[in-house]
Formats: C-alpha cells, structure tokens, sequence
C-alpha cells in the first residue's frame, strides 16, 4: 500500500515534470524561430550566379556536371511513378550527370514519414537535388525547409507542397484550372446534357493536386452549361486499391440515383471501373477522370469508362529532371520569369502559380483525353 | 533467477553484437552515416515513438498491453488542431490535449484494473475509439499553420546541438529507468507481471498499480502526439497511423517478454538503437521503403526464433549428454557384475 500510494506521487511528479518542462520551453522557443529560415524561398535574383543567363534568355544547362539527386514517388508500386522514372532517367542520360539519379520511395502505409525520413536523409547524403511527389501535404513543408536550409534543390512534380515552402518550383503536369474543366467536359459528355447525380473518388484528402482540380471543377460546374451535373459527395480511397474499391461500391449503396464517378486518380479510377464491372453495374454507373490507358483499356472497351483523361507521367519525370538539374548546378536561379531548356521537350517559363499564392511553377500539358478510339495507341 | 540473469544478459549482448553489425556497416557503407547531424536526425524522425515504447515497456512487464497509444497520439495531435483553429491559445490547447491523453488511459486503465476485462480487448476498442474520435474532430481536413514556436517546438537545438525532444528523452528514459530497475514500484511492476495473484494475495494494490501505468501511457501517448504534430506542423485524422506496432516491437525486440515478468529498459534501449540504425543506414543507402519494411521483419522474425531454437538445441543436447552417461554408467555396471 505504500509502495503504490509512493507510485502514484511518482506518476503525478512525472506529469508535473513534463508539464513543466513542456511550458518551460515555450518561451526559449519563439526566439529563435521568429525568424523563418531564409534559404526556404527561392532568393531573389540579387545574388548574382555567375553560371546563369540574363533574365529573359534560355538558360541551357551544362551537361555532364556530377550531381546526385533523388526522385522520390508517394510511394512505390504505382505504374506512373515508374513511368516518371523512365523519363528522368532518360533526361540523366541525356545530360550525362555523373552523379546517381536515386529513385526511392516509402511503402504506402508509411509514405507520411518515408517521404519525411528521405528529404531529411538527402542534406545528409550530400544529395543535391530532390524531386517530390508531394503525399504529405504540408506535414513535409518543416523537413523540406531544412534541405533547402543544407542545400537540397526540392522541385516538385505531379503533387506540390500546398503552402509551397520548402518548394522551390513546382511542374505541374497541366493546369489545374484545365483539369477542372476537362472532368467536367468528360462528366457532360457521359452523362449528356439531362445530366444527372454524380460523385468524385479521389486520393487522400491532403493530396494538394487533387484537391486543387476538384476546386478547379466545382469552379466550372456553375457555369450553366454543366448545371444538370448534381455532385453528391466527395469520397477518398487514399491511392489504395481495396480501400478505393470499397469506398466506390460504397458510393453506389448511398445514392441509388448515382450515374457517374469521377475518379481524378490512376489508383481510384481503375478501382472504381473494376467495382462497376464486377458487380455488374456498369450499365448503371460510368466510370471517369484521370487514368492509365495500359490499366483503362479493357473497361474503356467495355463501355464501363467510356472516357478518361492523362498526360505523359514520362514527359513530367524528364522536364522535372531537366529543372532540378538546372536548379541543383546553379544555373537556374528559381525566380519567376527564368525561361530554360529541357531538351526534346522544348522551351519551358517558371511563372506563379495561380492555385497557390507563394508558389512558382513550370507548366507542362497537354491533356490527352481517351475513348474507345485512341486507347490503344 | 541467477538462469534467468544470464539469459536476459545473453539477449542484451546478442543485440549489441547485432547493433555493432550494423553500425561498422552503416559506416563502412554510407559516409554520411557518422555524423553528428545524422545522428541526431536518426533519433528525431522516430523520437515520438521511442518515447512512448518507454512507457510500453512498463506496461508489458506488467502483463499487459496498450494497443491504443497510437490512436491517443492522433487524438491528442487532432484536439490541439482543432483547438488552435476554434481560436484557443495554444499553450491551452496543449495542455488539453494532455489532458485528453490522461483520460483516454485512465479510460483504459479502469476497465483492465478495477472491471478485469483484458488489454488485449479494452486497448483495441480504444485504438478504433480514440482515432474514431479524432477523425470526428478533424474529418477528412489538414490542420496546419501553427505558430514558429510550435512548430519547432522539440527540434531547436537545446544544449549544444541537441534538441529538445532528444534531451527530453534521455531525461524520460534515465526517469524510467530508474522507477523500474531501482524502486519499490518497479519492483511491483514486475511481480504483478510475473503473478498478479500472488501479488494481490500479498496485499499489493495491483488495479492502483495498472490503472496509474495506463494513465501514464496515455499522458505520454499524448506528449509524443503533441510533438509529432509540432514536428510535422500539421495534422489530419490519420496523423500516427498504425505507430502502435512500430513501438510494441521495438519494446519485443528488446527482450521483454509478451508474457510479462521480465525484460528490462537495457534490452528496450538497445532495441530502439538497432532499429533506428538499421533504418537509418538502409536510408542513407537509398533501400526502398519496401525493403527496409522487409529486411525489419526478418530481423524480428529471426528474434523470435533464435532465443528458442538455442533453447530446444540446448534441451537435446542435455538430454543426449545424460542419455550417454546413463549408458556408460549401465554398461560399467553390467562390466563389473
């Protein structure tokens, strides 16, 4: 009995201890933090580099410099993740780095942390450039800022840092604002202009290029073109394939009246068209949005995704490649306005990005949009 | 006992044979490996988890389990948010969230100490209940934008290069090492986790004794959520995920028995080191996620096996000795009759 009565005196001195220790931090803390890492935003073109072209000129990377860098998917196992990788392996090829093109990535269930633990690792390593696609959100903004801080180039691709620190530029695969529209162009033309009830499967709900073109299509559907498209709900299957299978079959339970789910994932899409088809809905319920022709074509055939949208996961590994080459050997700078070369691709402008209000980004496009006639190119 | 010293002392050596390993690998392989800045990183990305795996490894040689300390770091981490957006001081939201953590396990420490229902089943329904909780408050949101003190709160160098959490830790881990290897009440901890029975019959208090372990599971539980969701500087519902594992097997790799009884914090502490150095080093080699979650697994796998494979190669082999002995002892009788 005393032996406890002396444990719980332990167990309240330990909380006292952690309380204190807790609030006796909080003031050391604010001092210095109130000044945000300065390396985190790309610098303004005040600090002359001697490598890079006056602005306004195509700056053409110097090949054959020896950089390591690391492309760093969600996480692995996802076919257009290994298609970037063919592209920027192709553009490493091309401008003969003599460093290591890495490409990496978590498991899916710990991608959160995966993503932080290599960007923390990179700066370690001596890795001069990383290349993000972003799963995080803006949980892996503090860890990006310390690579920018220890000299890591962190260029995104195919999913951006939302509040864009720690980022030095973004490539974004197409527009956002054109994504919005080219769903809900796909969602008319499936559903016709009588239209009717449907609903949106995405990634997780902290996927920043998701939300972005579910913002960007919500935009478009006030338009009074699309106003006899009723979207119901917004339902998230996390990139997993069960989880969005369950999730799409789910969809349909909840809403009898439901006639089309868009899916602006490879993941969601191809899981979703298989929930269709399996339990014989697909009369009932089309299938849309952004997905791999390879993974699409035989539900496209079958008239159960009738049309869907992508562009070139290859193409954005290599200009993402051919801009972080140049951000990491310092002949790009980073700010608005640089224009660059990224080899077969052509002429490409860092420019703001008009989704997020500090961020930069380089554009790519087009979209291409597949039917039952072109996805078998 | 004096057996049982021995192999516990073994386990420990066999782990810091395994920790050398692995650490002249990682530093023959990735240069980066040795320094102060990658150590110190090395501790930072897990230090949420090995904080809590201190006070798991209290509970296991109490013979019982927690199930649910991940969900309370996601709670806690989610009610600071969720605080911080309605407008709250965040001083104030964290010491909520605390309280939140202290709830959840006196929750938990009630139904196993003064009810008897198993920790296996109360600290399974809490870890869907707290997370359930948790993505009620937050939903399918990201809550961030916290302010600069918070969100390096934890990671500013303290004393030297040493952050905050860091030299929390070692403080946490030097604290409970101490409760549990030279007090009265790590001295209860153990007897109750070798015979709750006799314990109770010699008048220890054992529910007191499970219902102030939990709480202090969960109160830490909910620190480490306060400080990842500082680390991460933002939070949504699945924010610690499936940590629970993470953080049993390293208090398992240790030696502690699932059983309860025995282990120690030496073997615990050993453990955490061997897994972050491996994963470190796996890291800075650029092993995929995949790998890295593979060659863990065989680790613990081979864990699990060595210690009885010895053990039932040792049983045959005595048994041989003594069978031969019997032999020779009956073929001198039958020689000299």
């Amino acid at each position: 009995m005393k032996v406890t009565n002396r444990f719980s005196l332990l167990t309240i001195g330990l909380i006292l201890v952690m309380l204190l220790v807790a609030c006796g931090s909080q003031p050391q803390t604010t001092a210095p933090t109130s000044a945000p890492a300065p390396t985190s935003v790309p610098a303004p073109t005040s600090a002359p580099a001697p490598t890079s072209a006056p602005t306004g000129a195509v700056v053409s990377a110097t090949p054959g410099l020896d950089i390591d860098m690391i492309l760093l998917p969600k996480f692995l196992g996802i076919a257009v993740f290994d298609q970037a990788y063919e592209g920027a392996k192709e553009a490493h090829a091309e401008l003969g780095n003599k460093g290591d093109l890495i490409f990496t990535g978590p498991t899916a269930e710990n991608s959160v942390a995966g993503q932080i633990e290599t960007l923390t690792n990179a700066a370690t390593q001596g890795v001069k450039a990383v290349m993000l696609s972003n799963n995080a959100g803006d949980q892996i903004a503090a860890a990006a800022q310390a690579a920018q801080a220890a000299g890591v180039k962190v260029v995104t691709w195919d999913s951006p840092i939302p509040s864009a620190q720690g980022e030095s530029v973004f490539v974004a695969q197409v527009d956002f604002t054109e994504t919005g529209r080219v769903m809900a162009d796909m969602a008319l033309a499936i559903l016709g202009p009588a239209g009717g009830e449907f609903a949106i499967l995405s990634a997780s709900p902290d996927a920043a290029n998701q939300n972005a073109w579910i913002a960007a299509m919500k935009q478009v559907l006030t338009e009074p073109k699309y106003a006899n498209l009723k979207l119901v709900d917004t339902v998230y299957g996390n990139d997993q394939s069960e989880e969005s299978y369950n999730q799409a079959l789910a969809l349909v339970d909840k809403y009898p009246n439901l006639k089309l789910i868009m899916a602006p994932t490879t993941v969601g899409i191809a899981a979703a068209a298989k929930a269709m088809t399996d339990e014989g809905l697909c009369d009932k319920v089309k299938v849309s949005g952004l997905g791999l022709p390879s993974e699409m074509v035989s539900y496209t055939l079958s008239g159960c995704a009738p049309q869907f949208a992508l562009w070139s996961f290859k193409d954005l590994g290599y200009l993402t490649y051919y801009l972080a080459y140049g951000l990491a050997t310092g002949q790009l700078q980073g700010v608005e306005g640089e224009r660059f070369n990224a080899g077969r691709m052509g002429t490409y402008t860092i420019e703001k990005d008009p989704t997020r209000p500090n961020g930069l980004r380089v554009l790519m496009g087009p979209f291409t949009v597949y039917t039952a006639e072109n996805v078998n190119e | 006992m004096n057996a049982k010293l021995r192999r516990l002392l073994s386990w420990e050596g066999l782990l810091l044979a395994i920790l050398l390993v692995v650490a002249t690998l990682n530093t023959n392989l990735a240069p980066a490996y040795l320094s102060l800045n990658n150590q110190i990183n090395l501790f930072q990305l897990s230090i949420e988890k090995i904080m809590v795996a201190l006070v798991m490894t209290f509970i296991i040689i109490n013979g019982e389990i927690d199930l649910s300390v991940a969900s309370i770091m996601g709670l806690a981490a989610c009610v600071v948010a969720v605080l911080f957006e309605q407008g709250v001081p965040l001083v104030a939201a964290i010491v909520v969230a605390l309280l939140a953590g202290l709830l959840c396990g006196a929750f938990n420490g009630f139904w196993v100490a003064y009810v008897g229902l198993p920790s296996l089943a109360v600290t399974l329904a809490g870890m869907i209940g707290f997370r359930g909780i948790a993505r009620i408050l937050i939903e399918d949101r990201s809550i961030g934008g916290f302010p600069a003190w918070f969100t390096t709160l934890g990671q500013q160098p303290l004393l030297g290069p040493f952050p905050f959490s860091l030299l929390l830790f070692g403080s946490l881990f030097a604290l409970a090492f101490v409760i549990l290897h030279y007090s009265g009440v790590g001295r209860l901890v153990y007897v109750v986790g070798h015979n709750a029975a006799v314990a109770r019959y010699s008048g220890v208090d054992v529910p007191r004794l499970k219902l102030g372990l939990f709480c202090a599971s969960g109160l830490i539980a909910a620190l480490a959520g306060v400080l990842l969701a500082a680390r991460l500087g933002a939070v949504r519902g699945n924010t610690a995920d499936g940590f629970e594992l993470d953080i049993i097997t390293m208090v398992l790799l240790g030696g502690v028995s699932i059983f309860g009884g025995a282990g120690t914090l030496g073997g615990v502490g050993l453990s955490i080191l061997l897994i972050l150095n491996l994963r470190n080093g796996m890291s800075l080699m650029n092993v995929t996620g995949n790998v890295q979650t593979g060659v863990v697994g065989m680790l613990l796998i081979l864990s699990v096996l060595l210690p009885n494979l010895a053990h039932v190669a040792r049983d045959r082999w005595q048994r041989r000795a003594m069978q031969r002995k019997e032999v020779q002892a009956s073929i001198e009788t039958s020689a000299s009759s």
